[in-house]
């Protein structure tokens, strides 16, 4: 972010995390609500006896875990195979003790073993929409808390305004709002209206200008409770915080940051599993834990005439899987490096898609001392290279907390982030949190950081597909070739969000359903 | 109804290799793909069937940070912790040995340049690489056909450039480097690995 951040680049940041349906959304600015479908949990038939079908699917992430568990209480015979040391794909959850597996720097969490201390290194927050992975939560008995995004008591900081001394972020939205309304009220006339609006509605127009920016009688900006008190010392008279100077606002690329929690996904109520992201994986394994192979490296994947044949590698031996049907989250520009028989109609898609590097930091420390500054939960923004501050909202007021000391979006900054060791990448991160929290790096006890596109197994993030290659690949892959069946994020609209895999999965899953039905009347008529 | 096969007993690898298969190496296909054949869509060159001694030369190169340390070079540098990961001899050795058990597959054509011309300008590659690009260790230098040929150009580039050979203790990619200058454009890179790829056929 440090390079100036572009309005292009704001937009780019958040589909980074949400998809182009985001950026559609930010790029229109909007707060409206769209008609609302979901996609419905797929009715499958269940099957019995000889009908009995094997399905092969490959990576237990979300995508894999939903597809193995629909499947698997219909009768279908599921195995999943997964390269890595742990179920979860991206959905990861770190605490004390556990490996975080990035190619050439595994390192090892060294956080203090304690319910709270855990840090969400992948996925980290939920909205009330994503209805299918909540439904999930519910039956699987995950707790869920509130998560914090926007929290108008934490802080905005960026060198080019107020020679990089912080700001709270409800100064910052009060007084910009306080001036656009002033400036707004002082040059609207009603002869510049025209229809639909009549001249009464001039007057309803002048009082929702007044109310967006609080002004008082004369339509001036003069300060406001939602920019805070000088003090909150209630023995005395209240005092409003003075405006601060607008140039020096506006010279902030804050703007292009400040509307992120009114995003569609990302506003409240947002929501965390109460114990970390990953309780929601735990969840899964409970019931479909005994047919997941871990170690398992997929190495190569070729459909037959009667399904799809698999070869995985575990402790150095190869076993073939023959199985009726295939469901393959592996992310795509893996599945590129993998031996297959695919036609490349199909497999050039595989190299047509970018992967995103998000980067994340994450710090125990000694203190809450955020707690002490009024600031329970929620993000600070900074426009150095670490981009975010996170504060956790569970465990308040216990002594210690793990911290987001960094979460970055663009690929630069993930890149640089990346070459460092993990050292250097901390000692940066301290050196910028210093900006917001003078003596943060004394709190610091324990630290981790994850590259997503170094990440072992993984190599990046959220799918970027941009638009030219979505018309041109998205319905191909989406399609099945013969019985193999790509899922994962990667095949949805909604990449970035475990919401997006849970509906490839049941895509897939849904079209498997139909296929085995077909098979069945076929059978019985003849 | 299918089953579960286990694959006949030649496909399974030997019990040392079992011993020798933590999940460092792993790595290895994770980035280069199954059985070492490369996958351009990360970059990552094919490795099966390269020389026992030049794949350790390489590794040591990373694991000094003889190579991968350039700043433009991001590649490099994502290969570059994993060589120091393998600074114990013994790691690194079954690494080498793990890539001696790939199944090379010949991989896909991807330049296409002026054949003709590369075959002119390769008669200075051929004193070391040999005229059939077969290699040759006692000089240093390592098989050119049947590598991925989009990473034969990238290193040439690489070589012209000075993100790689550049490092003072690099003495082979010194010399490499020197010749590369004697490339005088993108084209001419492209010309000689279009020619290297018709030595495939005479090895
Ligand atoms: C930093 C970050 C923040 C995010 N924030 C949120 C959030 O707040 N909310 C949210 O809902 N989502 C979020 N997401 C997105 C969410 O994590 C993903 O959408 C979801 O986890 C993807 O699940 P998946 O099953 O599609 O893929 P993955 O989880 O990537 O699963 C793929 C699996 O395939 C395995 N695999 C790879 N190669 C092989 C092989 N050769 N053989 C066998 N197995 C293999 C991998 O190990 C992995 O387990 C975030 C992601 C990241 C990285």
């Amino acid at each position: 972010m440090n390079q100036g951040m572009s309005r292009r680049g704001f937009l780019h940041m958040v589909g980074a995390v949400g998809g182009t349906t985001a950026i559609y959304q930010a790029a229109l600015g909007m707060g409206l609500l769209p008609a609302v479908t979901h996609a419905a949990r797929p009715d499958i038939a269940p099957l019995t006896g000889k009908r009995r079908k094997k399905i092969a699917i490959l990576g237990a992430g979300i995508a894999g875990l939903t597809a193995a568990y629909e499947l698997r209480q219909k009768g279908y015979d599921v195995q999943i195979i997964e390269a890595s040391h742990r179920a979860g794909g991206r959905n990861l959850t770190l605490r004390g003790g556990d490996l975080i597996d990035e190619c050439g720097y595994p390192q090892t969490c060294g956080f203090d073993r304690d319910p709270d201390l855990y840090f969400n290194a992948g996925p980290a927050r939920i909205p009330g929409h994503h209805s299918a992975l909540l439904g999930y939560c519910k039956e699987l008995g995950v707790s869920l808390a509130p998560f914090i995004n926007d929290n108008r008591s934490a802080l905005v900081q960026d060198d080019a305004m107020f020679n990089g001394r912080p700001i709270r972020n409800r100064e910052y939205i009060t007084d910009t709002r306080g001036f656009i309304a002033e400036l707004l009220a002082k040059s609207l006339k009603p002869e510049q209206l025209s229809a639909p609006f009549t001249g009464a509605d001039y007057s309803h127009l002048l009082e929702y200008v007044r109310q967006f920016g609080e002004l008082d009688g004369r339509f001036t900006y003069a300060g406001s409770p939602r920019a805070g008190f000088a003090r909150h010392d209630y023995t005395g008279p209240e005092a409003l915080k003075q405006p601060l100077p607008i140039a020096e606002l506006m010279r902030s690329r804050f703007m292009y940051v400040m509307s992120f929690g009114e995003l569609d996904d990302q506003s409240a109520m947002m929501m965390e599993p109460v114990g970390g992201m990953d309780r929601i994986v735990a969840g899964f394994m409970a019931k479909v834990g005994d047919c997941v192979r871990l170690h398992s490296q997929v190495e190569s994947v070729r459909s037959t005439d009667t399904g799809v044949d698999v070869v995985y590698r575990h402790k150095g031996q190869r076993t073939l899987l023959q199985a009726d049907y295939c469901l393959n989250s592996i992310p795509m520009p893996l599945l590129a490096g993998i031996d297959h028989n695919f036609p490349p109609e199909y497999a050039d898609g595989f190299t047509a898609v970018q992967r995103g590097k998000l980067f994340k930091i994450g710090l125990q420390m000694k203190e809450r001392f955020w707690e002490r500054e009024g600031i329970y939960g929620g993000i600070s923004w900074t426009m150095q290279d670490i981009v975010q501050l996170w504060y956790p909202a569970h465990g308040i007021h216990r002594q210690k907390g793990v911290m987001l000391g960094a979460y970055t979006f663009d690929d630069q900054t993930g890149e640089k982030f990346a070459r460092l060791t993990p050292a250097q990448r901390i000692e940066l991160a301290i050196q910028q949190g210093e900006k917001l929290h003078p003596g943060y790096g004394g709190y610091v006890e324990s630290a981790v950081s994850i590259p997503w596109h170094r990440m072992n197994h993984m190599l990046g993030c959220s799918t970027r597909w941009d638009d030219s290659v979505r018309t041109q690949w998205f319905k191909r892959l989406q399609a099945p070739l013969g019985s193999h069946y790509l899922i994962g994020d990667q095949l949805s609209y909604h990449s970035g969000w475990q919401e997006g895999a849970i509906h490839s999965a049941f895509h897939a899953i849904a079209d498997i359903d139909r296929r085995v039905r077909e098979q069945a009347t076929q059978v019985v008529a003849a | 109804m299918k089953a579960w096969l286990p694959l006949i007993a030649t496909t399974v690898l030997s019990t040392t290799a079992i011993a020798a298969d933590n999940s460092d190496l792993s790595y290895c296909t994770v980035c280069h793909g199954a059985h070492g054949n490369g996958n351009p869509a990360i970059r990552a060159p094919k490795i099966s069937a390269m020389e026992p001694w030049y794949i350790r030369r390489q590794l040591e190169a990373f694991r000094d940070g003889v190579r991968g340390t350039h700043p433009d070079d991001a590649a490099g540098h994502e290969m570059q912790p994993v060589g120091v990961r393998l600074r114990d001899g013994a790691a690194m050795d079954a690494a080498i040995e793990y890539v001696s058990t790939f199944k090379p597959k010949a991989p896909p054509i991807t330049v296409t340049g002026d054949a003709a011309r590369g075959r002119e300008l390769y008669v200075t590659c051929a004193s070391c690489h040999g005229s059939n690009g077969e290699g040759n260790q006692t000089v240093g230098a390592p098989a050119l056909a049947d590598r991925t040929d989009w990473y034969l150009v990238t290193q040439l580039r690489n070589y012209k450039a000075g993100l790689r050979g550049s490092d003072q203790r690099d003495t082979n990619g010194a010399q490499m480097r020197a010749l590369a200058q004697t490339l005088p454009d993108t084209q001419a890179i492209d010309d000689v690995v279009t020619y290297i790829n018709t030595l495939r056929a005479r090895r």
